[in-house]
């Protein structure tokens, strides 16, 4: 397996705050890792060393293989798209995407082409000529693009490249990125907040949280079983109990059903607790019932069941309901 | 990193200590061939001699009423501009800027023109036989007055101006919404909360009225001395070193201790 | 402007009065054809204009106030930009104190800073009286320089710089490319106010005067204690137009309240 970008043993320390803490990474080749978290948890701190704007403490960090920690961000080759977009105001869209190519010394006639290429990328060629101001918030995100891939870099970097757009734009896009990481086949870095961007877009995930990993792995395997509690929160995971064994379990809140009824039913296949409803929210197509019960270990915990609104048992606050834990949904989580 | 930073900042930073912070520290203790001693000698003699006494209690008293009249007149020009929407209230607010611009020799030759015996005022109050002969206005009080009022208004307005455009326009309607009247919601929000600025406004006005010398110097004369022609007469005329710098250092402080007490008034006034 | 507030309004005018119509006699007068500042004027002639623009004292010290606003300007900068770029660009321990040191001349009663340059530089040190008048003006422009170039970097997202870095440009190549570019505004703002300020000083120009090398408003006060007639006049309205020249040009380029009253609006 060939990497695009490895760390190995980094810490980024201000004064006396550790925003990175000793981590070991490795980015793959040819595929869009995303790097996950909060706010503060260092994952644009590691991008930033990554690209070479800030010089790691401790540790070193090698690209394509080549030990790269000192160098300065202009002779990396890497592409990065910033969260606010970083356009140049006083140069047009094709002089902005063009700009890296001219720190190049690429002869114009060859310039102006990968321009064009660069612009048809991300459907942007007939604005060439006009100035950042006059682009709206997503076309600019797209010249961001273009500008950071026509210098056809070693690894793109994306720093929350969505956040600034409305809803609708940020789905789209979504899908638009994705697409263009299969064109060019590069490797991609992105950095965000939002788990379901992550979900959806990465081959890659890495959580953090605290400067440190928490863990990593393809969506599909790190979803279905999360690490431990902070990742199993991050990823919407709101039920925390502890199961008769004595361990701390997690479970979706659509996974859990609702009974109603005198007799507790019988538990086959997992267990079922006994609770009264606190909270009902009614979502449409869901409704969220907020259960307070007790678990195995005699404490109160709140549970949340996310039911189709349709088949839903009658509730209204304060019914006594049973919770059903199917086994087959129950996570085990190890660690804090 | 941090050597090329250094880099940047030496070359202003040796300009700036040889040409303001050495001399002027220097001054204020050691001017040339005069002993520290000698300074606070001469210094002593001003705050005790009648005659010194006076010219620095017309500089305190005529930089005051300057203050009061420039914020007088130049909060309300700041008012009603950055409450209004009328396109000519830019128009307005530039011609109040405008005059910072202009030199204030040509500034202050318009009162000449106007306060001197063949001056419009002057003449006028003649024609109209309010009085028999020509009244004498110039070298007073009220033409130094005058004539610092215009120097310093311009700023007044510009100051309080920045002070009450960060007033958001929506909380006096807020206020009347809640049942203020418009006096009301002058005096409870308006006031309060660009009050910080208008002590800063104070300020710049006091500290230029009583350091200013073009306009004492042709509006008050000989007759009515302040300290800045008092140091320009000790440094060029008699040259007497120790009255100079003692002269500063009355004008300094005077201007410090009254920027330190409007810079504890806006902090108070911001935190409470 | 119609009004609701009566005493505001009252005040306002009032105001305007003071701040203006002695400027508007200052024009009047300058088109009397009689010799004295007698109002009214005696009759309409250009003649103290044409007095004014061939007596030599005004024509030389014309010449020495704009270069010495010129000089001193473009040095206030020179030495200036550096500094507010390591403010808000660099690594700089003390960042407050530096720059509180480099506003410090607005604080300091220009008359005292005269002075001081008088006794120190002049008398004490030597230097001859438009070395020091170099040195006086550069320091009274440092804090324009300092803060208005200021301002305007701390308006460009650092991230463009950044960027560019990120793109292959060096840091000299950044900061020619792209920097500059985007700081043109407020350099614009900053040599304006600091020529204004220079042309305009009298305290300094006064105390470091000499026969040799005088500013124009050093000789125009001069001439205005000696003499009584419409020539300073003339002058000053020929200092207005360039001066409302200088407020259009603001006006066409950055913005005039914006370079001139530090309002964004």
């Amino acid at each position: 397996m060939t990497h695009a970008a490895q760390f190995r043993g980094v810490s980024q320390v201000f004064g006396d705050f550790t925003a990175v803490d000793d981590i070991d990474l490795t980015i793959p080749d040819g595929k869009l890792t995303t790097l996950l978290g909060p706010s503060g948890c260092g994952k644009t701190t590691s991008l930033r060393m990554l690209a070479g704007y800030l010089a790691p403490t401790h540790g070193t960090i090698s690209i394509a293989g080549v030990d790269s920690t000192r160098t300065p961000p202009e002779k990396r080759d890497l592409g990065m798209v910033f969260q606010s977009y970083a356009l140049f105001p006083h140069m047009s869209v094709a002089e902005n995407v063009g700009f890296g190519l001219k720190m190049r010394r690429v002869p114009a006639a060859e310039r102006a082409r990968r321009v064009t290429e660069s612009l048809e990328l991300v459907g942007l060629a007939h604005l060439s000529a006009s100035k950042p101001k006059k682009l709206s918030g997503g076309q600019q995100q797209r010249v961001a693009l273009a500008r950071a891939i026509a210098i056809r870099p070693k690894l793109l970097l994306l720093d929350e490249p969505l956040s600034n757009l409305d809803a609708r734009l940020r789905i789209q896009m979504r899908a638009e990125i994705r697409r263009i990481q299969a064109e060019t086949g590069l490797a991609v870095v992105l950095v965000t907040h939002d788990q379901d961007e992550a979900l959806e877009m990465s081959d890659e995930m890495v959580l953090m949280k605290d400067g440190r990993i928490q863990q990593q792995g393809a969506p599909q395997e790190v979803f279905p079983a999360p690490a431990n509690r902070f990742v199993a929160e991050f990823l919407g995971y709101e039920n925390f109990l502890t199961d008769p064994g004595g361990e701390l379990t997690t479970i979706r809140p659509e996974h859990l059903w609702l009974t109603v009824g005198e007799q507790a039913p019988s538990a086959s296949g997992g267990s079922v607790v006994s609770g009264v409803v606190l909270d009902l929210a009614y979502r449409g197509v869901d409704l969220l019932v907020t259960v307070a019960a007790t678990d195995a270990s005699g404490a109160r915990v709140e549970l949340l069941a996310d039911l189709r609104a349709e088949s839903a048992p009658d509730l209204t606050q304060g019914t006594h309901v049973w919770v059903h834990v199917p086994a087959t949904h129950v996570v085990p989580l190890t660690g804090d | 990193m941090r050597g090329r930073t250094a880099l940047l900042v030496l070359p202003g930073l040796a300009v700036l200590l040889i040409g303001f912070l050495i001399p002027s520290v220097a001054m204020l203790f050691a001017p040339p061939g005069v002993s520290p001693v000698e300074v606070f000698d001469r210094l002593g003699q001003m705050l005790t001699d009648p005659y010194d006494q006076a010219i620095v209690m017309r500089t305190l008293g005529l930089g005051l009423i300057v203050t009061v009249v420039c914020i007088g007149l130049g909060y309300p020009i700041a008012y009603l501009l950055s409450r209004s929407t009328s396109r000519w209230a830019g128009v307005l607010l530039a011609l109040a800027i405008f005059p910072l611009l202009l030199s204030s020799v040509v500034r202050t030759f318009g009162w000449l023109v106007v306060l001197g015996s063949q001056g419009a005022v002057p003449q006028l109050l003649l024609s109209l036989g309010l009085t028999d002969s020509a009244p004498q206005l110039l070298y007073t009080p009220l033409a130094i007055v005058l004539g610092l009022t215009q120097i310093f208004l311009p700023l007044a307005v510009v100051a309080s101006y920045s002070a009450l455009a960060q007033v958001d326009a929506g909380l006096d309607e807020a206020a009347r919404g809640l049942g203020a009247n418009r006096i009301r919601t002058f005096w409870s929000v308006v006031v309060p909360l660009s009050g910080p600025g208008v002590v800063v406004a104070a300020t710049l006005v006091f500290a230029g009225a009583v350091t200013a010398y073009t306009t004492p110097y042709l509006l008050g004369g000989s007759r009515q001395r302040m300290l800045s022609t008092q140091l320009y007469t000790y440094s060029s005329t008699t040259i007497d070193w120790a009255a100079a710098s003692a002269t500063a250092l009355i004008m300094t402080v005077l201007v410090f201790a009254v920027s330190g007490l409007s810079g504890l008034a806006a902090r108070r006034g911001a935190t409470s | 402007m119609r009004t609701r507030h009566p005493i505001a309004a009252s005040l306002a005018v009032l105001g305007y009065i003071v701040m203006l119509v002695p400027i508007l006699f200052v024009v009047v007068t300058a088109f009397t054809a009689g010799s004295t500042l007698r109002f009214p004027p005696e009759g309409f002639s250009l003649r103290w204009f044409e007095a004014a623009l061939t007596y030599t004292p005004f024509t030389s010290s014309l010449v020495s106030s704009l270069i010495l606003a010129v000089i001193s300007a473009v040095l206030a900068l020179a030495l200036g930009v550096p500094v507010a770029l390591a403010i808000h660009r660099g690594r700089l321990p003390g960042k407050a104190l530096v720059e509180g040191l480099f506003l410090s001349p607005l604080i300091v009663p220009e008359l005292v800073v005269g002075l001081a340059l008088y006794q120190q530089l002049m008398v004490g040190f030597g230097l001859d009286n438009f070395q020091t008048l170099l040195f006086g003006h550069t320091v009274l422009m440092f804090p324009y320089a300092v803060r208005v170039t200021g301002a305007s970097l701390a308006l460009i997202d650092p991230a463009v710089e950044d960027a560019a870095r990120g793109l292959g440009a060096s840091a000299g190549r950044t900061f020619f490319s792209i920097t500059l570019p985007l700081l043109r505004p407020g350099l614009f703002s900053a040599a304006l106010l600091s020529f204004i300020t220079s042309f305009n000083n009298v305290p300094l120009s006064l105390l470091l005067q000499s026969r040799d090398f005088r500013t124009l408003p050093v000789v125009m006060l001069d001439y205005v204690q000696q003499n009584y007639d419409p020539i300073v006049a003339a002058i000053s309205v020929l200092i207005l137009a360039a001066t409302v020249l200088v407020a259009v040009i603001a006006e066409r380029t950055v913005g005039f309240a914006r370079v001139f009253g530090g309002i964004n609006r």
